[in-house]
């Protein structure tokens, strides 16, 4: 039996799965991460350390892990890498002016070590809002094509109406899954 | 996910007269190895050396959205007492005050199916590496549930929150009428390692008997 075997039975028992949510700051995770549980979305403050939900979805035991994005928090972020399973990086739709920043930001990210083999989902979050970049123009800006080493797709969502937010986690999840735990 | 706790050297007692801090020698393996509430804080109020602070407890019902309980310090609020501002200025003065709190629920509670649980803190100047937390509920000498979760690392002067949903355990129907029965008798400790060092521990204690009595 080798090792990868064991970890895939090990994990499979309780079929847990650590989720890392990141993106600059104001792109909407916290907000995401409410409607997501069903929290009220109308009192969100900037996060300055982390939120996390540990919960059942699907029959999966999810711990997501949402870190604040400001600029003095980033060079905390790798200390959340080990054993992630997939990231959720959210943008902010309707901030072109910082688009340049987010593609750096991410695709530094992806070439973290620990971080090899996660599921990426990108959130086009408030494609609600008017002047909001396209889905088209976010994956161009971000490069999204170029990335050859993560299991990746790109979902417009508002995190306001929920629209699509469901979508994306369950495309997430089930392709973690099927990278995961052995299939019977 | 935590292997090796590294020893943190500088909460590490030298031979000096600092007897006044008590380090704690407790480990998470001892702690999830207890069977029954303890009768004593098995750290003292000092271990706290990362000043970990918690400033929010909330539970919601997840069916109905409600928010069931809540109790939070106020941001700017330095004294140690986060329950009402009754003048009783003794009280603030003991080294236990906010490592115990007193919920009183109505018998319903125990009839919740989906709860979200809740909890917030702030971080002092120092980083806080593998922080994890061991809760033990006990009804009597019956251990009702066990929570075991490593937050992890904890950037320094962050404010952090943790929410656990989860299904609330089904009790047997006349373990749910004792517990009604005996206010306070339901208890729980909550350890928290650093490193696998025991740096926090509080208690609480509840009764579901509210709204019958009176």
């Amino acid at each position: 039996m080798g090792f990868l075997t064991i970890l895939k039975k090990l994990r499979q028992k309780e079929k847990e799965m650590r989720i890392l949510m990141l993106g600059l700051d104001n792109a909407g995770k916290t907000t995401i991460l409410k409607r997501f549980n069903g929290e009220p979305i109308d009192t969100i403050s900037p996060t300055l350390g982390f939120n996390i939900k540990t919960l059942e979805h699907k029959g999966f035991k999810l711990n997501i892990w949402d870190v604040g994005g400001q600029k003095s928090l980033r060079s905390y972020w790798k200390n959340y890498f080990e054993s992630t399973d997939g990231v959720v990086w959210v943008v902010d739709s309707a901030d072109g002016r910082r688009l340049a920043d987010c593609a750096r930001e991410l695709h530094t990210l992806l070439r973290e070590e620990r971080l090899v083999g996660a599921t990426l989902l990108v959130l086009a979050n408030k494609s609600d809002l008017p002047g909001a970049l396209s889905l088209q123009q976010i994956r161009e800006a971000l490069d999204l094509d170029s990335i050859k080493t993560h299991h990746w797709r790109i979902v417009g969502c508002s995190a306001v109406t929920g629209e699509n937010l469901l979508d994306g986690m369950d495309w997430m999840l089930d392709d973690i899954a099927s990278r995961i735990f052995t299939l019977d | 996910m935590s292997l090796v706790g590294k020893k943190c050297e500088s909460i590490s007692l030298h031979e000096s007269n600092k007897d006044d801090v008590i380090l704690s020698e407790f480990t998470p393996e001892d702690v999830l190895r207890l069977d029954r509430i303890t009768d004593i804080y098995l750290c003292s109020p000092e271990a706290n050396v990362y000043d970990i602070d918690f400033t929010r407890f909330k539970i919601r019902d997840l069916e109905t959205g409600t928010v069931l309980f809540e109790i939070a310090k106020p941001p700017t609020d330095f004294s140690v007492d986060n329950e009402s501002s009754d003048d009783v200025p003794e009280e603030q003065l003991d080294p236990n005050a906010g490592r115990f709190v007193r919920y009183q629920f109505t018998p319903q509670f125990l009839k919740l199916k989906t709860v979200g649980a809740t909890v917030e803190f702030t971080v002092g100047a120092r980083p806080v590496n593998h922080f994890r937390m061991i809760e033990k509920h006990f009804f009597r000498d019956t251990l009702l549930k066990t929570f075991d979760f490593e937050f992890g690392f904890c950037i320094p002067f962050s404010r952090n929150t943790c929410e656990h949903i989860y299904e609330f355990p089904t009790l047997p129907p006349d373990l749910v009428e004792e517990m009604i029965a005996a206010p306070f008798e339901t208890c729980s400790d909550s350890f928290y390692f650093v490193d696998n060092h025991l740096v926090m521990h509080n208690k609480a204690d509840y009764a579901y008997n509210g709204g019958i009595n009176n």
